[in-house]
């Protein structure tokens, strides 16, 4: 009885069924899916290690750009420490600049990261398998990026221990009734929570490496991977942890960008005192996240030419979330915009004449960039075509980007004082330090990409060997073996 | 005593599931057998039981942990340096969830992680039966038995084609023991002695040299920002205020009263350069450069005749002064932000009343 169906012989190898028009739809099927075209392990696991391995002239090139940036940034970070904040361009109305701008944009682009491995792990979306490290990895540097703004923009960095909850020399406590304190805490917990999350994922691949490697990745991968035989044990174990993980991890994500955005509501700064301000920007991280996920995901399957992992499926299933996105964020600013313009209160129509005023340019491309845009994402053409993609995208992270320096630079420059009106320029440092952190965050990137597997291929692995075909009349249609 | 290990790797579940069913039918018992994969296979795929686990107690334990830690922050901190701000209570309710939400979640995370490497003893301290051809796909049964069933375990493994068998004997693999502990153990002290360094640092316990050019910086600045002056038919609406073109109006009367007020006041705007005693040796003055002037004593000030609202006009706009070279800097900042007209008027009692010893 158990003979019937059982499958003798590794999952990889399939037979081709002798029917002319079920082989035709099946060999289609495996061109489509990544889950239905299994391939020897094996043959995965040097694929992988092969681009690790891998360090030619053009990734030398890249290191010693952005290499550069970076240095060129940490110096400027230097000279900013020893001479002030006030060689940038802010001043007393516009306290807070592209610094701060760019502390939200950061800690945006991360949390698309562990929305796609925890919340579609929850909910069981396999096309998350091949994308979730690419991602994640933009959650890890996109929080080590946005934690160092806070610090860059202090100025006083030797200062920096009076956020810790130790008592400072004058007996001093951290006020844990500062919105401060609590987007510190909660950044603190996200990228402490991230970061085991995605380093207990990365157990068996960093095992699958130790044993195919030799010399000092073999005993890095060795010491990392900390005995991982994959015995059912420690897979049971290693499931319900990331279960447990996944819970806990979603609701610290949307606690971390509505602590965000508490550190501006929280003021009485008109255009920023408004309840809707946390969900707000909740919406705008996971919008720009998932934009900043897609421009991996070019990188991946282009530079690192992973073509076999990340399909037009996996383009298109991205290209629909990031479009549902779109009209959530749509409607957030549209319904934080009729709440000002209907109220009429003179301090937020300064703002809104300043809007479609002076800033009219940086607002109308943002605008464009964010919602006409990305509305060609309708068509299934453009969501698998990866030019189309990386223009939107971009497009996405610069209107993101305006969207930011707008709230933050752009509504201090009117308060409720009008003597205390001010404009901004953005000046030479904040402009390096800006350019740099992106530098600094594509060379993490780039080097982490030859130190870990940056495809989760045990989830790949996982999901072929559950994954199979079975025939309906004269279709063949995937099943999906639910294994708990 | 069972002495040898055997590990067979198989390429699929339907296979492994009946080497295993075909083990135990030799009397090996589940204890003795071990399935490693690539894969997280159910253990209900090879019929074998689910293996227990035990995550409740680090999740509960990090979460009360964490609780502790929120408790501390939002109820003992406040308490242990009071300081009222806002109109709010030294432990106002929305801050305090916040508090206990985030450290909460971290804590339990922590624990679940601890909780997982416990468990599976990580890191293994000590060698185990393994073949690297298991991350490339090949499901492996691992048996310990004694030596003399192990032929016929060989020969179920050869029964089912088993692509490699291992053989070794089970003297050779130590236990791991509590080896994982004592590792834990040293990571913990290693953290804690790294931790005291920038501790000590803080404290400045060990001084650390630090240059920086505070006293030249540009930051100030940025505190001048962009004021204008104040309109035409601006009404003062707190007390008098300074209006440009115009006198310091309205002094107070010396009372006794307006000069202890003036006494505090002084401590806390004026004697950080002036001195406590106003003697022109606060703490900060020991930056000044002869080229930038001194802070001023009282006794320079004394018999000189300056009348109040001059006083008046140096604390509320500042001072500027210039270099040799024309350079203009900062003498004295204006105070304009931090002392009201009234405070202003209560400091310059202050001072006539120690001119007038």
């Amino acid at each position: 009885m158990l003979e019937s169906n059982a499958q003798r012989g590794p999952y990889w190898e399939q037979t081709t069924p002798e029917d002319e028009r079920i082989a035709h739809q099946i060999e289609h099927g495996r061109e489509e899916h990544l889950l239905l075209d299994p391939r020897p392990p094996a043959e995965l696991n040097e694929l992988a290690l092969a681009t690790m391995k891998k360090t030619g002239p053009a990734f030398w090139i890249a290191v010693l750009g952005l290499g550069s940036l970076s240095l060129i940034f940490a110096l400027t970070w230097v000279t900013q420490i020893f001479n002030g904040v006030g060689i940038t361009g802010l001043n007393r109305s516009v306290m807070w600049g592209p610094y701060i701008a760019n502390l939200i944009y950061f800690i945006g682009i991360g949390h698309a990261g562990t929305f796609i491995s925890a919340a579609l792990r929850m909910m069981r979306m396999d096309f998350r398998r091949p994308i979730a490290r690419a991602a994640e990895t933009i959650t890890l540097f996109g929080l080590a990026m946005a934690g160092l703004f806070p610090i860059i923009h202090v100025g006083r960095v030797w200062k920096l221990f009076y956020m810790i909850p130790i008592p400072n020399q004058r007996d001093l406590w951290p006020n844990f009734r500062s919105a401060l304190f609590w987007d510190m805490s909660a950044i603190t917990t996200y990228i402490i929570g991230s970061t085991l999350f995605m380093y207990i994922a990365l157990i068996p691949d960093l095992a699958m490496a130790r044993d195919h490697t030799d010399g000092w990745r073999r005993k890095l991968y060795g010491a990392l991977s900390l005995g991982w035989r994959g015995t059912t044990g420690q897979w049971h174990k290693l499931e319900v942890v990331s279960n447990i993980l996944s819970f806990v991890i979603i609701p610290v994500m949307f606690s971390v960008h509505t602590g965000v955005s508490w550190n501006l509501s929280m003021s009485v700064q008109p255009g920023w005192h408004s309840a809707i301000f946390g969900p707000f920007f909740v919406v705008g991280a996971l919008y720009s996240g998932v934009a900043a996920v897609i421009i991996v995901m070019i990188f991946v399957r282009k530079v690192l030419k992973f073509g076999y992992f990340i399909r037009d499926e996996h383009f298109n299933a991205m290209g629909i979330f990031l479009f549902i996105l779109m009209i959530a964020w749509v409607y957030f600013y549209f319904a934080e915009w009729i709440t000002n313009w209907y109220g009429n209160l003179p301090p937020e129509v300064a703002i809104q004449e300043m809007l479609t005023g002076p800033l009219a340019p940086l607002f109308y491309l943002m605008l464009f960039a964010n919602i006409i845009v990305p509305l060609v994402l309708v068509f299934k053409r453009v969501r698998t075509n990866l030019p189309a993609m990386l223009v939107i995208c971009i497009f996405i992270q610069i209107g993101m980007y305006l969207e930011r320096v707008i709230i933050v630079a752009g509504f201090l420059s009117r308060n409720e004082l009008p003597f205390n009106w001010v404009d901004y320029v953005p000046q030479l440092p904040e402009t390096i330090i800006t350019i740099g952190t992106l530098a600094t965050l594509g060379l993490l990137y780039l080097i982490w990409t030859r130190i870990v597997p940056i495809i989760p291929l045990w989830e790949v692995y996982e999901g072929q060997a559950m994954q199979s075909t079975r025939r309906v009349g004269r279709a063949v249609v995937s099943t999906r073996t639910d294994a708990h | 005593m069972a002495d040898l290990m055997l590990l067979g790797l198989f390429d699929n579940v339907e296979t492994t599931a009946d080497v295993i069913d075909d083990v135990r039918d030799l009397g090996v018992s589940d204890a003795q057998l071990e399935v490693l994969s690539n894969i997280p296979y159910p253990a209900k795929f090879f019929g074998l039981k689910t293996p227990g686990l035990m995550f409740w107690p680090f999740v509960f334990g990090g979460a009360i942990l964490g609780a502790l830690v929120a408790y501390f922050i939002t109820f003992i901190t406040p308490d242990l340096y009071p300081i009222h701000v806002g109109g709010q209570e030294l432990t106002p309710v929305p801050p305090t969830a916040i508090m206990f939400f985030e450290f909460i979640s971290l804590f339990s995370m922590l624990g679940a992680f601890i909780g997982f490497l416990l468990q599976n003893r990580f890191p293994i301290l000590v060698r185990e039966m393994y073949d690297e051809l298991i991350t490339d796909g090949y499901i492996g049964v691992q048996v310990q038995i004694e030596e003399s069933v192990a032929e016929q375990v060989i020969g179920v493994f050869e029964k089912h084609h088993a692509h490699k068998i291992n053989r070794e004997l089970a003297s050779e693999f130590k236990p791991q023991g509590i080896r994982h502990l004592f590792f834990w153990g040293a990571v913990a002290g290693g953290g804690l002695v790294v931790m005291l360094v920038p501790l000590l640092v803080s404290y400045e316990k060990i001084p650390l040299p630090w240059i920086n050019k505070m006293n030249q910086t540009v930051v100030v600045g940025y505190q001048e920002g962009p004021r204008l002056a104040a309109p035409e038919e601006a009404v003062p609406f707190q007390g008098p205020r300074l209006i440009a073109g115009q006198p310091g109006t309205e002094p107070l009367e010396a009372t006794e009263s307006s000069i202890a007020r003036g006494a505090a006041l002084f401590q806390l705007h004026c004697a950080i350069c002036h001195g406590e005693t106003a003697q022109g040796d606060g703490p900060l003055s020991g930056y000044y450069t002869a080229d930038h002037g001194f802070p001023v004593g009282v006794p320079a000030l004394a018999g000189k005749g300056y009348p109040g609202s001059y006083i008046f006009e140096v604390v509320t706009n500042g001072r500027v002064g210039q270099t040799d070279d024309g350079t203009e800097f900062i003498k004295m900042p204006s105070l304009v932000e931090n002392v009201s007209p009234g405070d202003t008027w209560d400091i310059i009692n202050y001072i006539n009343s120690l001119d007038a010893e």
